[in-house]
């Protein structure tokens, strides 16, 4: 696809104070950046979510976006998928392409 | 380590609840973690959620709890006791019937699992506080490879374990993720059961496990993963399996059935005339009621009794007419409620109710100083730094350059106290002098006070002021601004409106912090008041305002002040920034704040232990000194209540030091913004502050820090009971209870709000951390329209009017 390289995306949403051990996860998995939505709103499995509170950051959602080649987030999604068999959050995982794939090696 | 046992550490973790240090010591919920469930569901094997029938029943007989209550109790949880039944020829209330029950049936009252640490739980927080003391006589080896890495390397050489122990240690991986994942295979634990396995393994030390989480968050020396390999590469290499814990709540005596109950209920009701029928009749109706959850109707009881006296003293309306002469913004603790009440024994004084950080995060270091604090919430993370800068150098060179004297004093006492070599020498040349400051600070803690002050000046601080300019932009600083008015419901400034922050001061007190501001991160609030009135009085943030619709008058002047809740003395901070105009007012303040603050002490003193509100206040002031002293203020013990709404509806109110108080006027709130942010920060925080008070006061051996006479401090990180095991969480003994009873009344969070019911049911459902709390009943809610409408609960199925019961009952 226009000489763009095909990669795998994981966007992970869950409670403010959960964000840590998936960032771990994340860079343990060998991806070399995430980006993380703090104060994320909408309607899921819990109910309404209010995005971002004044003064309250841990009580909000939030997003983690990261993208690695596909041979190495299949562990990574095992980790997470695992993660969140105990506690609230969803993963979703898609196919992705980027035009600068050695930023994600 | 795989991923996958990476991930297992983390569920294994996540159930853990962060524990802050002593020097930042921050009320936490120690069940956080269940507020996801029902309350009732969320025992832990070193939790009770409940009194004993003991005192439930001693309260019932005092009166403490009524029928009136049990009924109210047992409707709020089984709407079924509502109605009424026939037995025989007679009908009979159903809640009549529970109410016999309740009284009469026996149940075993829970204690928490015994929790005695084993011989791996002694020795694993032996090696965790040898590595984390940041103040050791000895620094630890290789601590650079981290706890792992250090333990592994020395533990080689620990004569503790045995030498075929130490031999296998040396082919154990060098990475803490790598041991792990060999112990585990070592131990033979299934895959199925990891989590399980660790999770087990977490609990065994919960003190030293909930600061490495905080740790691993805040600072990162130190991580769960590690602390894992280290204990069960120690098992494995002992070969001991890892222990599974004995269940919570054992209660030693069994239930009476539901038949057995119904025949003494029956004949308590009926006499002598009883049938099968009779029996049955009732047994269908107790059965709805089970003796399990008998300690919850209890306590609920227990609840509702405080609340049915609280709302009726809600009625009266107490309007400041006029311009008020002086305003006073002090903190929502309840500690302010006391201070408030009687600064408003005069007229022309008005009050406002606001966390205590008035809204500015911000990590604060004086000028030159080497440490600095978070002085913020526990829910938002430091992004601003603030400094001072001084606004006469001459005076500031001069006190610097005695503070650094004075620093390199004390290191060098310290050094020559602690020095292997030295101690004895020093001792027999300085210990007349100590020797003698030490009887005179024992026995006339005041005066040695007082000496103190004298002799060491470099403690003044040089005139400054706070650079919350070169933080916060001036956009920024007037949104700030604005939220503060908005969110307590401010439409009108007197001359002069005075931002108290408040400190806690007490000598010889490891649990200092857990008596400051904890809106402030368990720091002082002063710095947060110095920086808000600097805010407020810029006359750019002022046109700003202005522009929005906030008109602040020239004539209004900002002062940050500071309230002393040991001695309940105010202070004005910053009074070289305080124009000459104002000098009237300044006064004023004064002169009103001592008189307040002496009738706030003599009040205060019928509560705490050991003082008479009949002596003077010097002795009652001078508790904060004496560093024999364990009872220096009771902190925010009583709290149970918090108010959201306008303070003319609690004016003249004794509230009793036990309810947050937080302004808010819902006419000045249209979009509920200000009322959400009240919700979702002050009300959490509360929240967190009123369940750690509930859980130390149930639980003061597990979930409590237990009595202070015994505790011995690990650097500033917490306090052991005794000189060894884990590090003790939540509140001492004396936070909570004197001798063997409680003077805290361990009750859940009535939170009261004055605003539109619909607002406020909004703002619940579209914030899943109020849906946790309400619904599952860690906190319950009334709220009203106005002064002129009818209380409602709030119930997981919406609105209900409160019950009768709640209106109009006697105190």
């Amino acid at each position: 696809m226009n000489n763009l390289t095909k990669m795998t995306r994981l966007e992970v949403i869950v409670p403010a104070r959960d964000a840590p051990p998936i960032r771990d996860l994340i860079t343990s998995a060998g991806a070399t950046g995430y980006t993380s939505v703090s104060g994320v709103s909408g309607i899921g499995h819990h109910g309404q979510h209010s995005g971002a509170l004044l003064f309250n950051e841990y009580d909000t959602l939030t997003m983690l976006i990261t993208v690695l080649p596909p041979d190495k987030a299949g562990d990574l999604i095992d980790a997470v998928r695992e993660l969140l068999s105990t506690s609230s959050g969803v993963m979703f995982v898609a196919d992705t392409y980027v035009s600068r794939p050695d930023y994600f090696q | 380590m795989s991923l996958i046992l990476r991930a297992h550490v983390a569920a294994a973790a996540h159930d853990v609840v962060s524990s802050w240090p002593l020097e930042s010591f921050i009320a936490v919920n120690p069940l956080a973690s269940r507020e996801s469930h029902p309350f009732e569901t969320s025992a832990t094997p070193d939790a009770t959620l409940t009194r004993s029938r003991d005192a439930y029943l001693s309260d019932y007989r005092l009166g403490r709890i009524d029928n009136t209550d049990l009924e109210a109790a047992l409707i709020e949880r089984i709407p079924a006791f509502a109605t009424s039944f026939t037995v025989g020829t007679s009908t009979i209330s159903a809640k009549r019937v529970a109410v016999l029950d309740l009284t009469t049936v026996e149940w075993g009252s829970p204690r928490p699992a015994d929790g005695t640490p084993t011989w791996i739980d002694e020795y694993v927080a032996a090696w965790v506080s040898t590595y984390l003391n940041p103040d050791p006589l000895w620094m630890m080896p290789h601590s650079e490879r981290g706890l792992f890495g250090a333990w592994r390397h020395l533990a080689r050489h620990d004569t503790a374990l045995p030498r075929r122990a130490r031999r296998k240690l040396g082919g154990v991986p060098s990475e803490p993720d790598g041991a792990l994942a060999w112990a585990l295979n070592e131990l033979e634990i299934p895959s199925q059961k990891i989590v399980a396995s660790l999770r087990e393994e977490l609990n065994r030390l919960p003190g030293w496990v909930g600061h490495i989480k905080w740790r691993a968050d805040r600072i990162g020396d130190i991580d769960i993963a590690s602390y894992l390999a280290v204990r069960f590469v120690l098992r494995a290499i002992l070969d001991i399996s890892p222990v599974h814990t004995s269940g919570p709540s054992d209660t030693g005596s069994p239930e009476p059935t539901v038949w057995q109950r119904a025949e003494t209920v029956t004949r308590s009701l009926l006499g002598s005339e009883v049938t099968r029928e009779h029996i049955a009749a009732i047994a269908r109706v107790l059965a709805n009621h089970p003796v399990t959850e008998h300690p919850y109707t209890w306590q609920k009881a227990y609840e509702i009794h405080y609340r049915a006296a609280l709302m009726p003293a809600l009625s009266a309306t107490h309007e400041v007419h006029g311009r008020p002469e002086m305003q006073l913004v002090m903190c929502i603790d309840p500690r302010s409620e006391g201070m408030r009440r009687h600064l408003e024994c005069d007229p022309g004084v008005e009050t406002f109710g606001f966390a205590g950080f008035f809204g500015i995060p911000m990590r604060f270091a004086r000028y030159r100083a080497r440490g600095s604090i978070d002085s913020l919430p526990a829910l938002l993370t430091a992004r601003h730094h603030i400094t001072e800068d001084p606004t006469d150098m001459a005076q500031t060179r001069r006190l610097l350059a005695r503070a650094r004297n004075r620093d390199a004093f004390r290191k060098a006492n310290h050094h020559a106290d602690s020095n292997a070599a030295t101690p004895f020498a020093f001792a027999e040349v300085t210990g007349w002098i100590f020797g003698a400051a030490s009887i005179l600070r024992t026995f006339t803690p005041a005066l040695h006070a007082r000496l103190a002050r004298a002799l060491t000046p470099a403690l003044e601080r040089p005139d400054s002021t706070v650079t919350v300019a070169d933080s916060f932009s001036l956009q920024d600083r007037a949104a700030m601004a604005r939220t503060a008015v908005r969110m307590m419901g401010m439409t009108g400034f007197a001359p002069l409106v005075v931002l108290a922050g408040h400190k806690s001061e007490s000598a010889n007190n490891l649990f200092e912090s857990a008596l400051d501001c904890g809106a402030c991160g368990g720091n002082p609030g002063a710095a947060n008041a110095r920086a808000a009135a600097a805010i407020f009085n810029d006359p750019a943030v002022r046109e700003l305002l202005s522009t929005g619709g906030i008109d602040i008058p020239a004539d209004t002047v900002f002062a940050a002040a500071e309230h002393n809740t040991a001695t309940d003395a105010m202070t004005l901070l910053d009074q070289h920034l305080l124009p000459r105009s104002h000098d009237q007012f300044v006064q004023r303040f004064d002169r009103l704040s001592r008189t307040a603050g002496d009738h706030l002490l003599r009040e205060r003193a019928n509560d705490l232990p050991g003082a008479s509100r009949r002596r003077s206040s010097t002795p009652l002031r001078a508790r904060a000194h004496d560093w024999a002293e364990v009872y220096p203020e009771l902190g925010l013990a009583g709290n149970a209540a918090m108010i959201i709404g306008p303070r003319r509806i609690t004016r003249g109110v004794d509230l009793g030091r036990r309810v947050f108080l937080h302004s808010y006027e819902s006419g000045e709130d249209p979009d509920g913004t200000a009322l959400e942010t009240i919700m979702t920060a002050p009300l959490v925080v509360a929240q967190w502050i009123n369940h750690q008070y509930y859980f130390s006061a149930l639980n003061p051996t597990t979930l409590g820090a237990g009595t202070k006479t015994i505790h011995n401090a690990v650097g500033t990180i917490g306090v052991l009971a005794g000189g060894s095991g884990d590090l003790r969480r939540g509140l001492p003994w004396q936070s909570v209870g004197c001798g063997t009873e409680l003077f805290h009344e361990p009750m859940r969070l009535a939170v009261v709000i004055q605003a539109p019911l619909e607002r406020v049911g909004d703002i619940v459902s579209r914030n899943q951390v109020l849906r946790n709390l309400l619904d599952n009943d860690w906190i319950t809610l009334t709220a009203r329209h106005d002064s002129t409408a009818v209380w409602h609960r709030y119930t997981r199925y919406g609105w209900s009017q409160a019950p009768i019961t709640t209106e109009g009952r006697r105190s």
